[in-house]
C-alpha cells in the first residue's frame, strides 16, 4: 500500500500551485487518494511557498509528515525542506549543494526553466516537472496525457502536443539517471480507473452556500474566505446570485441584513479580524431576528496575526461575540464533504429559528483539497419559512415557540417592522421593561428548540482514552488514532461539527468517554474550557498547537501518548 | 385623506425641526401615491432615526451608521421597493460616512434623507461632523477645532446621482424636494437643514431663514462645475433646493442586467442537478 509524500516549494509565482494540482489530478485519474494543501507566505511574488501533496491507494484525509519526494523549484526548497526528507527520499530539480552527510537521501539536478525554453516558452516548465515526477513515480504516461488534452481541449492541438512534448521531455531527462528508489510497484494506471473527486474546502463551502439557495453574498475579501466568494461569484450569472464586495465588513454583514430582511437567503464571509467589524452587525441580526450565514475562516491572530496560516483560535469569540446575550448556532465543518452538508443545514436552520448560523473553518480547511469516491448531497435545502400576512402582522408576535412568522416588505399588506433598540410585537422601540423581559425570553427560548436540532459528535470508542477535536482536525484525529489503535494503544474519538448549542443528550454522553483528551489549533483549549463549562466536569488533559501550522499525524501520535504515560 | 403618519407617540423635544420634516415626508409619500407597504423606510440611531417609526410603512431602523448598507442589500433584491434611508449628521456623515462614499459609486436607487442639525442631540449635544469649527459644546469646551464637513460639495464631486437640500423651516419646497428625490432613478442624497431647538442654540431657526435661500428657476442643475460651486456655497447665504442631478444607470438594473434574472425571492433552484453539474468540475 503505497502511502507517499510530495513537496514542491519554490518563489510564490513560480508554479508550485499548478505542479501541484495538475499532478493531483493525474493521481486521482490513477485511481489514487490525494490530499493537497498549500503553505504560503503573505506576498504575491516571491518568498517560499510550498504544496505537499499526499496519495495512498486508500483514503487519506490528512498531511503527511515525512517527504518521499522533493521538488525544488529554487535554491530556497532545498534548505528549507531537506530535514524534513526521508532516508531513502528522492529530491529532484534545482539543487545547490549535496544533502547534509545525515541525510542519504539521493537526489537529481534537472532545470525545469532551462529546458522549458529549449521547448520555447518557459510556460512549459511545470509539465516537464509533471513529467519528471510521474516518471520517478511510475505513472503510466498515458494517463497523464489523456488529461493534457482534456485540460489544453480548448487550446488547441498544438498546444497540447506541445504540452506532451514537455510531458515526454521531463520523463526522458529522468531515465537518464540511476533512481535509487521505487515508488510503485507497477505502473498500474489502467487497474483501478474508478471516479474519484478531488475537493477544496472553500469551492465545498460555496457549492454548499449555492445548494442551500444562497441568493445574495456581500464580503470584504480576506485570507483564507476569498476563495469562497470566488467561487460563488464565478457562478453568480448560472445561478442568480447577487455578490457584492462592500467597502468593508461593516457594510457586507449590513447588507446581507438588509437582503436577508427582503428575503434573500443571504450571507457573508471573513477571517476573525473582519468578524471582529461584523460583531455589531450580528447583534443586529439577532435583535432584529433576521436570519444570516456567516462564515469565519480562521487564522491565527489577535489582529492580523499570521494571514495565510490556519488557527483554531476563535471559538470562544464567536461564541460570545456581540454584547448581551442571543441564541446562535456555532458549527464547523470537519472537511469538503461536510462542507457542503453542513452550509446546507446552517441556511435551513438560520432561516427556520431566525437566527444567526457562524460556521468556522479555518486556513487549513480552505486551502486543503480532499479525495473522496463520491460526493453526495446529504441534506436537502428549504425554501425560506416567510408568511402573507394583512394589517394586522405583528413581525415580533410573543409565539409561543419563540419564532414570531416572518413576512417580507412588499409581498402583502403586511408592513414589516425590524427593530434594533428592544421592541414591542410590532417592531416599534420600547422601554417598557417588562414587555423588554417578555421579548428577551422569546428569543432565548428558541435554544432550547435548537439544541434538539444539534448532531452528535462523530464517535469511536476506546477503552483507555478518547482524543476529542472539533473542525478540521477530524482527518488527522482520525489517522492518528486509527495508528495508535494498530500499535496496541486503544484510544477512541470523539469530534465535533455542531459545537453550539449541545444537545442534552450529547452532554450527558461526553461525560462517560473514557480520558478525554482535547487536541485544538489554539492555546487555552477552548472547546475544553466549553465542555467543562457545560458538563460541570474537568477536561484537563491537552494538545495545543498555536503555531500557524496544521497538526501532523506523526507527532500528534507522540503527544497524545505522553500526554496519557 | 390616507395619511402615512401612524399614532405612535413622538419622543421629540417641542418645536424640534423633525416635525416639520415628517410631516412633508408624509405627505409626499402620499401624493406620490405610494401605498405603505411599497415602502421601506431604514434608520440609524438618533433622534432622527425614530422618524420612520412614525410612519406608516415597512420598517428597518438598524445600528448607528449603517442605513445606507442595509438600504443598499433591500433594494438589491426587491427593486420594486421605495427604499427611503433616513437618519442625522452625526449616522449618516460621522459612523456612516465610508458607506456614504462608496453609495455613491454603487447608485442604488435609494433616497438618502440627513436630518442634519449640526449637533449631537441624542447624546445631549457633542459637535458633530457639519459643525462649524468653534463650536463650544461640554465635549469641545475650547470649541471644536476641526473645520466642518460639507456633504453636498462631497456628493456633487463624485458626481452622485441626485444631490439637494432642503430646511425644515419651509415644509412645502421640502415636501417637493423629497418628492423629486424618491422619483428619481438612482442614489439621491437630500441634507435638511433641521434646527436642534435644545443643543443648538447657534443654527437656530432664525440664523437659518435669515440666510437660506431657493435656487432660482434659471438655475441649471445639469451643470456639475456650476453645482460644485453652488454646494460650496455656506454662510451668510444657504442655497436649498435641487443642486445637481445626473441621470446614470442604477445598481440593481446593471446587477440584474448582467445575471439576466429578475427573481431572487424562493429561487426554483433545483439543487439536485446543480449538483451533479458541479461536481464534474471536481472530477
Amino acid at each position: 500500500m503505497p502511502d507517499i509524500t510530495i513537496t514542491i516549494g519554490g518563489e510564490a509565482g513560480q508554479g508550485v500551485q499548478t505542479i501541484g494540482e495538475v499532478l493531483s489530478r493525474i493521481l486521482i485519474r490513477n485511481g489514487f487518494y490525494v490530499f493537497s494543501i498549500q503553505d504560503y507566505h503573505s506576498r504575491i511574488r516571491g518568498g517560499h511557498n510550498s504544496v505537499q501533496v499526499r496519495f495512498s491507494d486508500q483514503p487519506i484525509q490528512a498531511i503527511g509528515t515525512d517527504t518521499d519526494l522533493l521538488v525544488c523549484l529554487n535554491h530556497e526548497t532545498q534548505e528549507i525542506h531537506q530535514t524534513a526528507l526521508k532516508k531513502d527520499g528522492i529530491m529532484i530539480g534545482t539543487i545547490s549543494s549535496p544533502p547534509s552527510p545525515s541525510l542519504p537521501s539521493s537526489m537529481v539536478s534537472i532545470h525545469f526553466n532551462e529546458m522549458a525554453k529549449e521547448l520555447g516558452n518557459r510556460i512549459f516548465a511545470n509539465i516537464i516537472a509533471v513529467g519528471a515526477l510521474i516518471e520517478i513515480l511510475g505513472i503510466d504516461e498515458k494517463i497523464a496525457e489523456l488529461y493534457l488534452e482534456e485540460i489544453f481541449q480548448k487550446k488547441g492541438k498544438d498546444i497540447i502536443r506541445l504540452n506532451k512534448e514537455a510531458l515526454a521531455l521531463g520523463q526522458k531527462e529522468i531515465r537518464k539517471h540511476q533512481i535509487s528508489r521505487k515508488f510503485l510497484d507497477k505502473r498500474n494506471g489502467s487497474q483501478n480507473p474508478g471516479k474519484l473527486f478531488i475537493v477544496g474546502g472553500n469551492e465545498a463551502l460555496g457549492l454548499g452556500a449555492i445548494l442551500a439557495g444562497c441568493t445574495f453574498y456581500s464580503a470584504y475579501p480576506m485570507t483564507p474566505s476569498t476563495g469562497v466568494m470566488n467561487f460563488i461569484s464565478s457562478r453568480s450569472k448560472k445561478y442568480g446570485i447577487i455578490v457584492e464586495q462592500a467597502e468593508d465588513e461593516i457594510a457586507a454583514i449590513n447588507m446581507a441584513i438588509g437582503a436577508s430582511y427582503t428575503g434573500a437567503k443571504a450571507m457573508t464571509a471573513t477571517s476573525g479580524g473582519g468578524f471582529c467589524l461584523m460583531v455589531e452587525g450580528l447583534g443586529l441580526a439577532a435583535m432584529t431576528e433576521t436570519p444570516i450565514v456567516i462564515l469565519d475562516g480562521m487564522r491565527p491572530g489577535p489582529s492580523t496575526g499570521l494571514p495565510t496560516r490556519t488557527s483554531q483560535g476563535d471559538l470562544e469569540f464567536v461564541l460570545s461575540a456581540s454584547h448581551d446575550e442571543f441564541p446562535r448556532f456555532v458549527f464547523a465543518p470537519r472537511d469538503p464533504q461536510d462542507a457542503i452538508d453542513t452550509m446546507i443545514r446552517a441556511f435551513n436552520l438560520s432561516d427556520h429559528f431566525q437566527v444567526p448560523v457562524i460556521i468556522l473553518s479555518d486556513q487549513y480547511l480552505a486551502d486543503s483539497n480532499w479525495t473522496f469516491s463520491q460526493i453526495k448531497v446529504n441534506e436537502k435545502p428549504k425554501n425560506t419559512q416567510t408568511v402573507i400576512g394583512d394589517q394586522n402582522y405583528q413581525r415580533y408576535v410573543l409565539a409561543e415557540s419563540g419564532i414570531s412568522p416572518r413576512a417580507l416588505p412588499g409581498m402583502s399588506e403586511a408592513l414589516v417592522v425590524a427593530d434594533s433598540d428592544e421592541h414591542d410585537e410590532i417592531g416599534h422601540l420600547t422601554e417598557d421593561l417588562e414587555l423588554r423581559v417578555q421579548m428577551h425570553q422569546k428569543r432565548m427560548k428558541k435554544i432550547e428548540k435548537m439544541r434538539e436540532k444539534t448532531r452528535p459528535p462523530v464517535y469511536k470508542a476506546g477503552k483507555t482514552a478518547t482524543i476529542v477535536g472539533w473542525g478540521s482536525t477530524y482527518g488527522v484525529l482520525y489517522e492518528a488514532r486509527e495508528k495508535l489503535v494498530n500499535l496496541g494503544v486503544d484510544v477512541g474519538l470523539l469530534h465535533f461539527n455542531d459545537i453550539y448549542p449541545l444537545s442534552k443528550d450529547i452532554l450527558t454522553f461526553i461525560k462517560s468517554v473514557p480520558q478525554p483528551v482535547v487536541i485544538e489549533g489554539n492555546y487555552q483549549g477552548q472547546l475544553a474550557r466549553l465542555l467543562e463549562r457545560e458538563t460541570k466536569i474537568p477536561f484537563s488533559l491537552r494538545i495545543n498547537r498555536y503555531d500557524g501550522r496544521p497538526f501532523f499525524v506523526n507527532e500528534l501520535m507522540n503527544q497524545i501518548r505522553e500526554v496519557l504515560s | 385623506m390616507f395619511s402615512f403618519r401612524n399614532q405612535l407617540e413622538i419622543a421629540w423635544c417641542p418645536g424640534c425641526g423633525n416635525f416639520n420634516l415628517l410631516t412633508a415626508l408624509s405627505e409626499a409619500l402620499v401624493e406620490l401615491g405610494l401605498k405603505p407597504s411599497q415602502v421601506v423606510l431604514v434608520s440609524g440611531i438618533g433622534q432622527a432615526a425614530k422618524a420612520p417609526h412614525y410612519i406608516q410603512a415597512n420598517v428597518f431602523n438598524g445600528l448607528h451608521g449603517r442605513s445606507i448598507p442595509v438600504a443598499f442589500g433591500i433594494q438589491s433584491v426587491n427593486p420594486e421597493l421605495t427604499v427611503i434611508a433616513e437618519s442625522g449628521d452625526g449616522c449618516m456623515y460621522g459612523e456612516g460616512g465610508n458607506h456614504l462614499i462608496h453609495a455613491i459609486r454603487r447608485n442604488p436607487n435609494i433616497t438618502v434623507i440627513v436630518h442634519d442639525n449640526q449637533v449631537y442631540g441624542l447624546t445631549k449635544g457633542q459637535a458633530s461632523p457639519t459643525s462649524e469649527a468653534g463650536f463650544v459644546s461640554k465635549t469641545q469646551p475650547l470649541g471644536t477645532v476641526s473645520e466642518s464637513f460639507h456633504p453636498l460639495a462631497l456628493a456633487v464631486s463624485q458626481n452622485a446621482s441626485f444631490v439637494a437640500r432642503g430646511f425644515a423651516g419651509d415644509k412645502e419646497e421640502l415636501k417637493s424636494i423629497f418628492k423629486q428625490a424618491i422619483q428619481w432613478k438612482g442614489f439621491s442624497l437630500v441634507d435638511v437643514l433641521q434646527p436642534c431647538v435644545t443643543f443648538n442654540r447657534i443654527n437656530t431657526f432664525g440664523w437659518y431663514k435669515s440666510r437660506v435661500y431657493s435656487l432660482p428657476e434659471d438655475y441649471d442643475p445639469e451643470d456639475q462645475v456650476g453645482a460644485f460651486k453652488i454646494s460650496l456655497e455656506w454662510g451668510d447665504k444657504i442655497p436649498t433646493g435641487i443642486i445637481y442631478r445626473h441621470s446614470k444607470p442604477i445598481f440593481s438594473d446593471l446587477v440584474f442586467e448582467k445575471l439576466g434574472r429578475k427573481e431572487f425571492l424562493n429561487p426554483t433552484r433545483n439543487y439536485q442537478s446543480i449538483f451533479e453539474d458541479e461536481k464534474h468540475g471536481f472530477e
